[in-house]
């Protein structure tokens, strides 16, 4: 399993990517620090601290975008520059591209723990447990790699596929209402109650931290459910493409 | 003994050829210098071989074996330096050769020898910490070709190694391919620089437009091409050259006169140089004399009608 083994590597690389850590870590930290400064201790109607509810969106947020790490790495190593010298050594390049993705979501899962500690130290923002919100962004960040990874082998150009990624990520905080209020229409509040990863990943934080564990279940499995049918399109469009 | 041999490659990219029916042996020990313009068919001749990508016709055999060739085992025999520049820029060259170094199943202490042997080799063991992104252009290459160094491969394939670097790196690299033959490395060496290929190729391959047009040492290729000789004798005075008896000479094709200059053609081998210059000494001083001789650039150009250096992009 010498890929697997490459994983060390793949991790040091990501770590020394300061483009994709400023992106990734420093921004939601100066999003967040603004943010919980303007908010304050205001309540909303349920009695929640607004800063609350806002930074555990704007942290779940970014983790639609933590995927782009995983993409980048596939793309440059297997599909452009390095595909040859990879491609002539004596390895399977699958395994090796499970391995980025792999490397993606613990980079990914890494940076958001770094965020929830951050929130919950500095701002005492409530997680509620903080062994389920490691699994919600283990969950996120999963999905987040793999969708990704189909948008780079479901079309030949990548500069289209790291726009549907923008797309992706944009599109599901658009739909949460984080830029503006969505309309009351019922497409809109049966796509984000089933299936807007974003939407799903705060009601599962946001009912465990009160009290109510079986619907935090519900909306875990049905972001796992996402990601089966995710990985399910991955193996698709990856037996296709993959070198 | 031959360590890989081409037959009969086609590789078609849609409607245009880029291998057309090529041919190749590579013998153990030697190497085999590959010239060829840009878009001549180098680098796809190379991902075929390397079983990079798959080919439409033909057949490779690798150490021996046929068929299946390009499993993990014979792969391990071989090491490729990409004509880009692929070493990965977030890590140290130490790290870069280590990612390698593990990819070949090396392990332990013997991967650490490896890596540190391979750095001493290109002469960046004092960089060894420090990433490929603070390195110029010559020392990026010359990491480049570490990175296919580390498991000591049989057949080295250095596609361009040269490319974009200054002449002090160049001859750098030269050195160590020199010194990879020596311990033995079976080379398979691509450039479009005669001058690299005439310096260190055991035997030249010329491609164009996916074709093999000729192969042998230089020697050979340039005797292949080589029809006449041109001696050319600088005089202190030029009106008192016995013209007629140069004409007399053996295989002489022709004598002028140009300025100061007697110039005279011969047929290839006349080997008229000591006579003509015998003649030209009784009846005045020589200031200069030049024999012209064919080089691999003639002999491309004779081939194909056209510089070596001209052509568009690889369109691989």
């Amino acid at each position: 399993m010498k890929e697997l083994a490459t994983i060390r590597f793949i991790g040091i690389r990501m770590s020394r990517d300061f483009i994709t850590m400023l992106l990734l870590l420093v921004v939601p930290i100066i999003l967040i620090t603004v943010f919980s400064i303007i908010l304050g201790e205001a309540e909303g109607l349920t009695g929640t601290p607004i800063r609350d509810e806002t930074v555990v969106l704007l942290v779940l947020g970014f983790q639609l975008f933590g995927g782009a790490i995983t993409m980048n790495y596939v793309h440059q190593d297997l599909f452009a520059e390095r595909k040859d010298r990879l491609l002539s050594l004596p390895m399977n390049t699958r395994l090796y591209g499970f391995t980025i993705m792999l490397a993606g979501i613990v980079y990914s899962i890494v940076l958001g723990t770094i965020l929830i500690a951050y929130t919950a130290l500095i701002f005492d923002v409530n997680w509620g447990n903080f062994m389920w919100a490691l699994l919600v962004i283990t969950l996120m960040s999963s999905l987040s790699s793999i969708i990704c990874l189909v948008f780079t082998f479901s079309v030949n150009n990548f500069k289209i596929a790291e726009r549907l990624s923008e797309v992706y990520g944009v599109g599901m905080i658009l739909l949460a209402g984080m830029f503006f209020p969505m309309p009351d229409n019922a497409l809109i509040n049966m796509f984000n109650d089933y299936v807007n990863p974003l939407m799903l990943a705060y009601t599962t934080i946001d009912q465990v931290r009160s009290g109510g564990l079986s619907d935090g279940w519900l909306n875990a499995v049905l972001l796992s459910v996402l990601i089966i049918i995710a990985f399910g399109l991955l193996l698709l469009t990856g037996r296709r493409r993959m070198p | 003994m031959t360590i890989a041999s081409i037959k009969g490659i086609v590789k078609r990219y849609k409607d245009q050829i880029a291998l057309d029916y090529v041919d190749l042996d590579i013998h153990e020990g030697e190497i085999l210098g590959l010239l060829g313009p840009n878009g001549a068919g180098k680098t796809t001749l190379i991902q075929c071989l390397m079983g990079i990508i798959p080919f439409d016709k033909g057949v490779i055999q690798l150490f021996g074996e046929e068929g299946a060739v390009f499993h993990h085992e014979n792969k391990k025999k071989m090491g490729l330096v990409t004509q880009e520049i692929t070493v990965f820029e977030e890590l140290t060259a130490k790290e870069n050769l280590e990612f390698f170094a593990g990819v070949y199943g090396l392990k332990g202490e013997e991967k650490k020898q490896r890596v540190k042997e391979a750095l001493e080799f290109v002469g960046l063991s004092s960089k060894a910490k420090q990433s490929p992104n603070k390195f110029s252009g010559g020392m990026k290459r010359r990491l480049n070709i570490a990175c296919a160094l580390t498991h000591r491969p049989k057949l080295l394939i250095m596609d361009e190694p040269t490319v974009g670097i200054d002449p002090q790196s160049r001859n750098h690299i030269l050195d160590a391919v020199r010194k990879l033959k020596e311990q033995g490395t079976t080379i398979l060496y691509t450039t479009h620089y005669m001058e690299e290929v005439q310096s260190i190729a055991t035997r030249v391959v010329i491609v164009d437009q996916g074709q093999v047009i000729s192969e042998g040492t230089v020697d050979e290729l340039i005797k292949n091409i080589q029809h006449e000789e041109k001696i050319f004798i600088d005089v202190n005075d030029v009106s008192t050259i016995p013209i007629e008896r140069l004409r007399g000479l053996e295989g002489v094709k022709q004598v002028q006169v140009s300025g100061s200059v007697v110039q005279i053609i011969s047929n290839a081998g006349a080997g008229n140089l000591d006579r003509a210059l015998s003649i030209v000494k009784e009846t005045s001083g020589v200031v200069g004399i030049q024999a012209e001789k064919p080089n691999l650039e003639d002999v491309f150009l004779t081939l194909t009608g056209k510089q070596l250096r001209d052509g568009e992009d690889d369109p691989s």
